[in-house]
């Protein structure tokens, strides 16, 4: 069994009386590519953004590395090694794609960076990296802003990639690729868990999940009702009911 | 002629140094801050404080006025950069109009409505200077700060806050303290030009330092192009020589001027948002980026 890079205990967060999240427990093993299933609204991203601190949980905790990271900021969490998309990619988009990349190996918030020229010549190599695996080397100059769809992605994807984090919290980041572009990402994802990342993928498309996932959480209404091996998982009827909106009647 | 041309020309400096620090955290960290005539007040009447009680030093007055109005800004842009976007508007709007007031009743610090008069001309090193060479000096040196951030990695930062503050925030930047370093570095350069605008009329009052000032430079940048280097200050001229273009033209009366004045900045401002929304210089440099 790997190393358990990420964990979350009994996550919970309601919004007034909705409960988003009701207790969410997930562990991400390194180099593991965990899907979090389950129809809009179960809570998936809410869990993301209660791991990053985006939201404050109302309950339980997370662990990076047996860390307890419960409170703290975004950012603070990110140089803990958290590297998350977004659904709407957020790219910066008035500035360029290699200065996106770049952006992302900055974390220093003063005038200037450590290390000298040393290592900013590091990050210019991290950042090169990151667009030559992405396929994005030739599109370096271009604002992001002007970049078609698929290739926004890849973007999203390369910031990720130079950021150099180890638990990667992906938003749907496959949704509307298609076949070359989800085999290339298919790659990234490959590559990525090779070097030992802890990968947690929020999909809908359950082609990609069996493609890419190693094991499968099923969530509805903010609870994790299944977790397991991708085949098992896909194939339980009941599961299949609520995620096609077939949900059985709740229970007098 | 060449005293009406050297004072329009420090005067060009001055707002120049105002509005290429507001640029920077309105065009790179996008924080739209309508209350910059605050620290261009703190600093001029710092420098003034300093020449009269002390001894008129312009590189002291600067000093002192660079950070009083740096370090003000601290204290109040902790609470402001909490909220974002249209939100900041409103809080630096409220910061503006409180300080006006503030401006006109401390009379110990201000001189209130009367302002502080009989400034001393500006020495540097026991010998009197002129402001000009001061001023434009000083707006190189912002101007070359300005142009060594944008192409490093901290106008990155701001830039990539602007754009997507959450994100910048996923990737680890510590976006409160990036942006409060923005703005007291912006804030400390409005006080400098605030000094230099004390030692140039040797006479300040609160006039100088209210919303329409800040508006002021605000048009100036957004004329020009906000987010570019040089359209601040193309602005900053523009804004500036009107009035005084608009007097040498002989067919209007002399006491229409202001009233002329008012309708040629309102349809510039509406023309150019029609056909040219990211300023003059704005254009042409994105035209290059896309290249």
């Amino acid at each position: 069994m790997s190393e358990i890079l990420l964990k979350s205990e009994n996550l919970a967060r309601a919004f007034g009386g909705l409960q988003a999240v009701a207790g969410v427990s997930l562990s991400l093993p390194a180099g593991r590519v965990t899907a979090l299933v389950g129809p809009n609204g179960a809570g998936k991203t809410t869990t993301f953004n209660l791991i990053t601190g985006n939201l404050r949980a109302d309950s339980g905790t997370a662990q990076i590395r047996g860390r307890p990271i419960m409170g703290l900021k975004p950012w603070q969490v990110a140089r803990l090694g958290v590297a998350r998309s977004f659904q709407d990619l957020r790219l910066f988009t008035h500035v360029t794609v290699r200065e996106n990349v770049l952006a992302a190996t900055e974390t220093a918030s003063w005038f200037w960076q450590p290390g000298g020229s040393r290592a900013r010549r590091q990050r210019e190599d991290r950042a090169a990296a990151a667009l030559e695996a992405t396929g994005l080397a030739a599109l370096a100059d271009a604002r992001a802003i002007d970049l078609a769809y698929a290739e926004r992605k890849f973007l999203s994807m390369a910031r990720i990639l130079a950021a150099e984090a180890d638990i990667w919290l992906l938003d749907e980041p496959a949704s509307g690729l298609d076949l070359a572009s989800r085999l290339r990402f298919g790659e990234l994802l490959r590559a990525a868990t090779a070097r030992g990342v802890a990968i947690c993928l929020i999909e809908h498309n359950l082609d990609v999940v069996a493609e890419l996932s190693d094991r499968i959480a099923f969530l509805d209404q903010g609870r994790v009702l299944a977790e397991g091996e991708p085949q098992a998982i896909l194939r339980d009827p009941a599961l299949a009911a609520i995620y096609f909106g077939d949900r059985p009647q709740e229970a007098a | 002629m060449t005293a009406y041309l050297a004072n329009l020309a420090t005067l060009v400096a001055i707002f120049g140094i105002l509005a290429a620090t507001l640029n920077f955290v309105v065009g790179f960290a996008g924080i739209f801050s309508v209350a910059h005539a605050v620290f261009f007040g703190l600093g001029a009447y710092a420098g003034a404080q300093v020449a009269l009680q002390l001894f008129p030093d312009a590189l002291l007055a600067c000093l002192v006025a660079a950070i009083v109005a740096g370090g003000l800004s601290l204290c109040l842009a902790l609470p402001a950069l909490r909220v974002r976007g249209e939100y900041f508007v409103a809080a630096s709007l409220g910061l503006q109009m409180m300080a006006t007031t503030l401006f006109s009743e401390a009379k110990a610090f201000t001189g209130g409505i009367g302002g502080l008069v009989a400034i001393p001309r500006p020495t540097v090193a026991g010998v009197e200077v002129g402001v000009l060479p001061l001023a434009l000096a000083a707006l190189a040196l912002i101007l070359f700060l300005t142009a060594r951030l944008q192409r490093g990695a901290f106008g990155r930062t701001l830039q990539s806050i602007r754009d997507a503050e959450s994100a910048a925030e996923a990737l680890g930047k510590n976006v409160a303290a990036a942006k409060t370093l923005a703005v007291a570095f912006a804030c400390a350069g409005a006080g400098i030009g605030g000094a230099l605008f004390a030692l140039h009329l040797s006479f300040v009052n609160v006039e100088s330092f209210t919303m329409d000032q800040s508006v002021l430079v605000m048009a100036m940048v957004i004329i020009g192009g906000t987010g570019t280097l040089w359209g601040p200050l193309i602005g900053a001229i523009l804004l500036l020589s009107l009035p005084s273009g608009l007097a040498f033209l002989p067919f209007i009366p002399a006491t229409e001027v202001g009233a002329v004045q008012q309708i040629v900045y309102g349809l510039a401002m509406t023309l150019l948002m029609i056909f040219r929304p990211a300023g003059l210089v704005g254009d042409l440099s994105k035209g290059r980026a896309t290249a």
